[in-house]
């Protein structure tokens, strides 16, 4: 599957529109999902599809398969996208909470990502599991990219242990994430 | 500890400065404790992209965004990694960190960017000499490649000189400026172009100028939630990219 993605990447390389297109067709509904979980805002959320996928042609952004996987670097080009593009909107004072739409959210179809289907479900019932703090600190380090100084107001912690809260939430959720792959997956229990 | 490991997590989320980035990443190399906690975030965080909830792409997404994508040149070897601005050489980097850090690749030569800016403010001037020539028709035609027009064009007074025109591409307007005989830049400084409504700023592009002083930037209007019509535009010297509001000394300035 992987060797798929790295197939069609260096197709788009060599200009070959219809591979980008086809990795655009496999990563749409999981990277604007990703985006839209950042910046809370359709408009936004399509942005950032652009921003990303021109980076992917126009070779602003270059992957490299000795690094990981496709999907983990264009995930993580999208991150750093969402992030950029969130916070030029907030310096024209833009105001996240009074914009925030509503999408109908639904479960993964059969036609999307595999990876997606197994592992989201997985993943949002280990979220669940966290304390309100806990998982508050992995939304706004994670999900909103915020400064070290603004999760430190916003969760009420000293800038010296914001760090350690986070490494804490994250090997929390790390191991309610293997709790629940070994009792065999969510509905198991 | 040391007081850099404090910018790990600003770090892990591209939020420094890129100062304190090459600091941070000099840093790094030496201090196993640091090159531990990013590889734990790292690895931690992998799995939590699957955690967004799936929502419907809108309806058109798809032919939106490929047809803006393959309206960018897919440029060749020598101008691939030209920077269009200031701000996107910053996000450049945080591409190649988003690659993930290793030991024996990072920090990047940066040696590129010099060069490549000037290509790129090249290439930006050559587009903004079309437009000006462009200008000269009578203001109701349509350039011959059928798509731009300008909206309205203003000369900026002040020390060096400088044209702004808001050219109207299909549904999207663009901000055009074009400036010449501006004094040299030091460190990060940047020049930033400013669009202000009703006595407040909105942030329209930044540049750094070349060598003879020429410097140009292209700003897509629809990026600012303010869609109304413009009082003034202003260019300012600024320490670096990222001042929310005008900082420096105004350069230039014009009513629009």
């Amino acid at each position: 599957m992987s060797d798929r993605d790295l197939d069609l990447y260096n197709q788009v390389l060599e200009g070959d529109k219809g591979a980008l297109e086809e990795l655009y067709d496999k990563y749409e509904k999981l990277l604007y999902s990703f985006a839209y979980k950042s910046c809370g805002q359709k408009e936004m959320a399509e942005e950032v599809m652009q921003e990303v996928f021109i980076k992917v042609w126009t070779q602003k952004a270059t992957y490299d398969s000795s690094k990981g996987k496709f999907s983990s670097w264009i995930l993580s080009v999208t991150r750093f996208t969402s992030i950029d593009i969130v916070r030029k909107k907030e310096n024209q004072n833009y105001s996240l909470e009074e914009e925030r739409d509503t999408l109908h959210q639904e479960e993964p179809s059969a036609e999307d990502l595999a990876e997606w289907k197994e592992q989201g479900e997985i993943v949002r019932e280990a979220v669940k599991q966290l304390s309100e703090e806990q998982n508050k600190i992995i939304q706004l380090f994670y999900f909103k990219g915020l400064t070290q100084r603004e999760i430190a107001s916003s969760c009420n912690l000293s800038l010296g242990t914001v760090k350690g809260r986070i490494r804490l939430a994250l090997k929390h959720l790390r191991k309610e994430l293997s709790n629940i792959k070994e009792k065999g997956g969510v509905g198991d229990a | 500890m040391h007081e850099q490991c404090d910018q790990l997590i600003d770090y892990f989320n591209g939020l420094l400065s890129e100062e304190e980035e090459r600091e941070f990443e000099k840093h790094l190399k030496s201090c196993e404790n640091c090159q531990e906690e990013w590889a734990e975030l790292t690895e931690l965080t992998e799995d939590l992209p699957y955690a967004a909830e799936p929502v419907e792409p809108p309806e058109g997404m798809k032919d939106r965004v490929l047809a803006g994508v393959f309206a960018e040149e897919q440029s060749d070897q020598a101008e691939k990694e030209a920077p269009a601005s200031f701000e996107k050489a910053k996000e450049t980097k945080r591409e190649a960190q988003a690659s993930s850090y290793t030991q024996s690749e990072s920090p990047k030569p940066k040696r590129w960017l010099a060069p490549a800016l000037a290509a790129a403010l090249f290439l930006s001037l050559a587009g903004n000499l079309y437009t000006i020539l462009q200008e000269e028709e009578p203001p109701d035609t349509i350039t011959t490649d059928g798509i731009d027009q300008v909206l309205q064009s203003v000369q900026l007074e002040g020390t060096g000189s400088a044209t702004a025109s808001i050219v109207e591409q299909k549904d999207t307007n663009t901000l055009v400026v074009n400036a010449n005989q501006l004094a040299n830049l030091e460190g990060e400084q940047v020049y930033q172009v400013w669009l202000i409504k009703e006595g407040k700023p909105y942030r329209a592009g930044s540049f750094v100028p070349n060598q003879n002083g020429d410097g140009a930037v292209t700003y897509s209007l629809d990026k600012l939630q303010n869609q109304g019509k413009w009082d003034q535009i202003a260019i300012s010297k600024e320490p670096d990219a990222t001042s929310k509001e005008p900082q420096g000394e105004v350069i230039l300035s014009s009513k629009l």
